[in-house]
């Protein structure tokens, strides 16, 4: 892969260790990774030249990585950013603190797992336009999800779910057409997994279904990946 | 305090006045008789009137003093309580900065080998036992922190039925390995059955899950998980004919990273049972443990109905 091909990626630490391995990581996995050690000085290196991805660690000093999402997202800046987060943080929370990453992943973690979720984000995202997850309202055919008010509709009808229901949608519905193993989707409910099981993502699947008249068999909206997890049919559309 | 000497004061002053009135009378050599003359009827109400003021006193010294000692009762137990939530909002504290800083250590320590180029189709020897410890550090103290935050996460409660709950946990751990031909359920029905209750059905299935695994992995004869309904209370229990926990570690199973003696051979974090206990606990409920050592183990896991 030349210079030229290689997706360029800016790896946001406060911590000198984590930026040298993930750093050389990365390198070797065929990204042009570039590294800023807080939110500031990633800020200006967003502002010199914008990279195809950025990977930011959550607590740093001066700008913290929420506070560095909100700026460039303030600025139109719909560069995919992937924030390292907080083991207890669930995926609600974590999208009700910050104004659209793409995706969140909780340290420590495999570095592998980083590199499909960057991969994954890149196969997503469209330059220069707004994410699905920076959107306020996401649309897949009749299906409306308002993320802010956290109301369902479809057909116009209000839909009623529990709140766990309207989390794992709000996963599903970002992440559209990619397989999501159950254990990721109950990282996304709980904010981690203490389970030995994932009864749990399976029980709030079957609610959805039940919810949005959602045929396992001949699903219109979520499909069941044989011994692996779920995918949202897409496309879905922003507003 | 000061209350105490004024009531004293008050109660021996017009003795003191009379006294000093007494020698001042001697003193002035004062001669002089006062011959009173009382009916016996009246010294009988006036010694009725007189025990009355006795009794009446002392009575009120009595109520007084349970009335402080309850108010210091309440006090302390409100005083344990704080320091007790205190220590525990601590230790939160504590795990949650342990976890944190043990978090980018970690991280680096897997980027760094994942960075290697011998390990491009995955570690291998030394790099591999560097990397799964490595992870089993994180994972525990990340375990523990997950305990603790446990204890103030918010619940997503819902009214079920339990059967259905333990129905679902019984199947899942019979695909465990030589697992359903040692499992079977009962569920109590006559003379009433199992009224439902207000749970987090996700974290109640989990302690379950717990009850299960442990019965399971620490012997190989069955296992009778039992539903059943107890004076207002919902019990699940969970017996197994394992290996049994020596008595003098029965006390402390429930504690974080606590591991019987003879449980060193199974794996197990030391987490599953104060997992357990938090999520019982948290339900209104509790749990017990009764134990034998090599004939087996009885966990009773109790909950309170939505009707009591």
């Amino acid at each position: 892969m030349t210079a030229a091909t290689r997706p360029a990626l800016l790896l946001v630490d406060d911590d000198a260790v984590i930026t040298d391995g993930l750093g050389s990581f990365l390198e070797r996995s065929g990204y042009a990774v570039r590294v800023a050690a807080d939110g500031r000085a990633a800020l200006e290196a967003v502002a010199e030249r914008r990279p195809d991805i950025i990977v930011c660690d959550v607590i740093m000093p001066h700008v913290d990585g929420r506070e560095f999402v909100r700026r460039i997202r303030a600025d139109g800046d719909w560069t995919p950013v992937i924030l390292l987060t907080q083991v207890g943080e669930s995926y609600e929370r974590s999208a009700a603190l910050d104004e659209g990453a793409d995706d969140y992943l909780g340290k420590p973690f495999d570095p592998h797992e980083l590199l499909s979720r960057i991969r994954a984000v890149l196969r997503r995202s469209v330059p220069g336009q707004r994410p699905l997850s920076a959107s306020d309202r996401l649309r897949a055919g009749d299906l409306v999800f308002e993320r802010t008010a956290r109301r369902v509709s479809l057909a116009g009808a209000e839909v009623l779910l529990t709140p766990k229901a309207v989390t794992l949608l709000d996963y599903l519905m970002t992440h559209p057409d990619e397989t999501l193993p159950r254990e990721r989707l109950l990282a996304a409910l709980w904010g981690f997994e203490f389970a030995t099981s994932t009864r749990a993502v399976d029980h709030r699947i079957a609610e959805l279904r039940r919810a949005l008249g959602d045929d396992a068999a001949e699903p219109r909206y979520i499909e069941t990946v044989q011994s692996i997890g779920y995918r949202f049919r897409g496309p879905v559309v922003a507003g | 305090m000061t209350r105490r000497v004024l009531l004293a004061a008050a109660v021996v002053l017009p003795a003191v006045a009379g006294v000093i009135a007494a020698v001042a009378l001697t003193l002035a050599q004062v001669r002089t008789q006062a011959v009173i003359t009382l009916s016996v009827t009246a010294i009988v109400a006036l010694a009725g009137l007189l025990a009355s003021a006795l009794v009446g006193l002392v009575v009120a010294a009595i109520v007084a003093r349970g009335r402080r000692d309850a108010e210091l009762t309440a006090v302390r137990a409100a005083g344990e309580r704080e320091g007790s939530e205190n220590e525990r909002a601590a230790h939160r504290r504590f795990l949650a900065r342990l976890d944190h800083e043990l978090k980018n250590p970690v991280t680096a320590i897997r980027a760094t080998i994942a960075a290697d180029p011998q390990t491009a189709d995955g570690a291998r020897g030394s790099l591999a036992v560097i990397d799964g410890q490595a992870t089993r550090l994180a994972h525990l103290v990340g375990e523990l922190r997950k305990l603790a935050d446990l204890e103030t996460r918010a619940l997503d409660l819902e009214l079920v039925d339990l059967e259905s709950i333990v129905a679902e946990s019984v199947a899942g751990a019979a695909g465990l390995p030589d697992a359903a031909s040692r499992l079977t359920m009962t569920v109590t029905r006559v003379p009433w059955p199992v009224p439902p209750v207000r749970v987090d059905p996700d974290l109640l299935g989990v302690a379950i899950d717990n009850l299960l695994s442990n019965a399971l992995k620490f012997g190989d004869g069955p296992v009778e998980v039992r539903l059943r309904e107890d004076a207002g209370w919902a019990v699940v229990e969970v017996g197994d004919a394992g290996r049994g926990i020596p008595s003098d570690d029965v006390a402390h199973v429930f504690d974080e990273l606590a591991r019987a003696r003879n449980a060193r051979d199974v794996t197990g974090s030391g987490i599953g049972l104060s997992l357990v206990r938090t999520i019982a606990r948290r339900h209104g409920g509790d749990v017990e443990l009764r134990s034998r050592e090599a004939e087996g183990t009885v966990v009773m896991l109790r909950l309170p109905t939505a009707g009591r």
